[in-house]
Parts: structure tokens; sequence; C-alpha cells
């Protein structure tokens, strides 16, 4: 492989976040690197039934890629691709596959562009891996959800009020384009029901160790009325209305 | 775009939003057009419009079709017995080509992809639900070979075999990540002779 001067080329695990037509037989991939954080970058010819990349480019497909940079040009270009694993056969029930569209959509609306981030994508691998092994949604996506927000900065306090800065006691509240929990005294017109302090110390707790460790606890409703929070939390910081959501929660 | 005069700025930018059109492709064509004799460009914006204007979905099967009712529901050789479903109407002309399916289409005009916002409601699905009512006896699921159609199949299965149908899914020997559009006659055969249950 020869590697003009000046147009470096980078290898790097990734996951696929999404593909778009390009032409009348390319692809242009969305990843998600662990050396370089988000790219785009064009694959040849990669819709062809012969095509030399198969299926390599099926949504959250785990790879190591080779990606040249082109001078004068927007997009990268992948030179060559190998499948590290498969997210493939868990994404035929729907119900997964609305799921790792979900972890797609927000890991491009809350990552910038070619900025490296290498927890976020050892987080999206572990969240895949807890998907495949568990077939569970809920808990997976709660893990991802508390961990993305913690990772950008955005993570809200489980404790305090966000407006007023005292305890909040027994109950939290939030509403449609909140940023944190609010105490009784401060909770918005269109706050749904409060989120008991026991939910979200057992969500802080659970998050605190590795995913796999806390899908072999039976565990399973802990997370959700928590989870459905840092989702809205997550859409606060997405500021564009996020497709999958409103797909997650007529799944439920 | 000032490098051209603004008609011709204006049908290049109309060009480029066609599929598979570039920047280069699209100047390409301008050109052309505004090369060649009026009544061939002429014929060209007529086409456009009749189909604009004649085009529909077959009020059965939602192939596109100039008539009520498509030529492929209409016709007394083809069986009712079998359907089978496919993403696009391109895909019934990649089957036709075989020439070797001998029963009716059912067109749901996508496949299941939550990014996209596409989720059951968005598909042709309600429709063919009613027309499994006059006794269809099997149901053969030939959308893409990707994450996408592989999805909408077991969907589609799971929905439908408690009704007593059928449900065959077409064989993987067109490869997954590639489009149906693209499989030869020979591939896109064996593929429906190798149908399994699903
Ligand atoms: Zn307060
Ligand atoms: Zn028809």
């Amino acid at each position: 492989m020869r590697v003009p001067v000046g147009m470096p080329l980078r290898e790097s695990e990734a996951i696929v976040l999404r593909t778009t037509r390009l032409g009348e037989a390319d692809k242009i991939v969305s990843l998600l690197t662990r050396q370089w954080g988000r790219l785009r970058a064009v694959a040849a010819g990669a819709r062809r039934p012969k095509s030399r990349w198969g299926a390599l480019f099926e949504p959250m497909t785990h790879l190591r890629a080779w990606i040249f940079e082109r001078e004068n040009r927007d997009l990268l270009r992948m030179n060559s691709a190998d499948l590290i694993e498969s997210f493939f056969d868990m994404q035929k029930e729907y119900r997964i596959q609305v799921a790792t569209n979900y972890l797609g959509e927000v890991t491009e609306r809350l990552l910038p562009e070619r900025e490296a981030n290498e927890r976020a994508f050892r987080l999206l691998v572990a969240v895949l891996k807890g998907l495949k092994v568990s077939g569970e949604v809920n808990r997976p996506l709660g893990y991802f959800d508390y961990w993305m927000l913690k990772l950008g900065g955005f993570l809200p306090d489980f404790e305090r009020c966000h407006n007023c800065g005292r305890d909040m006691g027994q109950g939290a509240f939030y509403g449609p384009g909140s940023e944190g929990l609010v105490c009784r005294d401060c909770k918005p017109p269109a706050a749904a029901s409060p989120l008991p302090k026991n939910d979200l110390r057992t969500m802080a707790l659970a998050c605190s160790q590795p995913l796999d460790k806390w899908l072999r606890t039976q565990r399973v409703g802990d997370s959700i009325r928590v989870r459905l929070f840092l989702e809205e939390v997550i859409r606060t910081h997405a500021e564009r209305e996020l497709v999958t959501v409103g797909m997650l929660k007529e799944e439920g | 775009m000032k490098d051209y005069a603004e008609p011709l700025a204006r049908l290049i930018e109309e060009l480029k939003r066609l599929p598979g059109i570039g920047q280069k492709s699209a100047q390409r064509i301008a050109f052309h057009l505004q090369r060649v004799p009026r009544e061939e460009a002429e014929r060209l914006a007529a086409a456009v419009h009749e189909v604009k204007d004649k085009i529909r979905l077959c009020s059965r099967c939602n192939n596109l079709t100039d008539r009520d009712i498509c030529e492929f529901c209409s016709d007394p050789t083809r069986s009712a017995d079998v359907i089978c479903v496919v993403e696009s109407p391109f895909n019934v002309v990649a089957i036709e080509k075989t020439r070797e399916f001998h029963g009716q289409y059912h067109v749901l005009h996508g496949a299941l992809s939550p990014l996209q916002g596409i989720g059951p409601e968005q598909l042709k699905i309600k429709s063919l639900l009613e027309r499994l009512k006059g006794g269809v006896k099997e149901l053969i699921i030939a959308t893409n070979p990707n994450v996408e159609g592989e999805a909408t199949a077991i969907y589609l299965s799971k929905l439908i075999k408690p009704l007593g149908v059928r449900v065959t899914r077409i064989a993987m020997g067109i490869p997954v990540g590639s489009e149906l559009d693209f499989a030869d006659e020979v591939t896109m055969l064996k593929a429906i002779e190798g149908r399994r249950e699903i």
C-alpha cells in the first residue's frame, strides 16, 4: 500500500454509526473511531454485490479501518477494513434495531467530528456487547445515557436542585427541555411525576460498575424511569429533535 | 455559481439534486441539453411531466402503475396464492427478470429504519394484512440483505405467521450489505428457489 507524502493513512478501531449512499455504488460511512473520534469516510463500491467490503458497513459493526486523508476534500477515504465483531444478528429484532439506531443518533449528535474520545468509544462497544449478550434494551441504554452525559460534563446532580441548590429530599422533578432535576418548590409546570431518591441512587451505583457486571444481576426494572429522565437531558443537549427517541417510547 | 448564465446555473442546480449526479455530471448534462434540438429537450420535459401526472401506486400492491390496478395484480395467469414482499418498485423489476416468479407483489416502500424515522407505521403493512384475508398461502419476503431488510423480514414474519400463512425469506445468495437492484438474474433466481421458512 503506497502512502503519498502529506496524506497520512490512519489506522483505528471503529464502530459504524450509519451509512448513506453516495453516487452509483459507493457508501459514506459515519464512524466512531477509537483514536480519532467521529469521522466520515467514503467506501468505494460498497453497495455492489461483489464488493470487497462485503457486510462490513452494516450499522454497529466493530472493525479495524485504514483511513486515508485526501487533500482538499471534505471526506476521508477508507482504504481497507477488517471485521472485529459483527452486531448484525441481534438487530434483526426491531426492538434492538431501534436501540442501536438510538446509540448511533446520540453519538453523532453529541460528539463533535474529529475530536478523539476514547472513553466514548469504549462505552459504545460495551453497550453493544451488553445488548448482544442480554437481549435487553433498558439497562444497556440507561448505562449509555448516564455515561454519555457524564463524559460530556452534562450529568445532572442527583442530590441537589438544579435551580436553587437545595437538597431535593424525596422527590426530584423534571419536565420537557430540562437540563437537571429540581426540588418540589422549583418544579416546572409540565413536570413528570417525581423520581424517588432511591431510584436515582440505585442508578448511580449501578453505573459505577462495568455494564456486564450490572447485567449479571437480576434487577432488570431498576432504571426505566431514571433512564427516561436521562434521555430527556440528552434531547435537551442534542438541540434538534432525536428521531429515534419517539420510536424507543413506542417500543416501551 | 456566477460561472454560468442564470438559466444554465439553475438547470445545473436542479440536476445536482438527482441521485448519483454530482457537479461535473450536472454540468455535462446541462450543456448537452442546451446543445440538442429543441424537440429532444422537450421530449424529456414532457416525459417527466407525464410521469408526474400519470404514475401512481397500485391500489392493491403499491407498485408504480398508470392504472388503478397494476399489470401484475390484474394478470389472470398470475397466482394470487403467493405474494412476494419487496422494499421498492425497483425490486419488482429485478425479480421479474428471472421470469420464474408467477405470483403477485406487495411493495412496502421502504424497510424498518429507526434512524430515518421509518417504523412499521411508515410502511405499507396494513394493506398487506388486508390482502392476506383473501386466502394467501405463502408470503415470500424479498427485502434487501442488510440490517433494515432483515429486521423488516423478522417483523413481518412474527406478525403474519400466527395468521396461518407460510412465510419464507429469499436465500442469502445475495451478499449482506449489497442491494437487490444490483443482483443479476441468476443470483436472484437462486435466491427465490432457495427460500426457506422463517
Ligand atoms: Zn429548588
Ligand atoms: Zn398491483
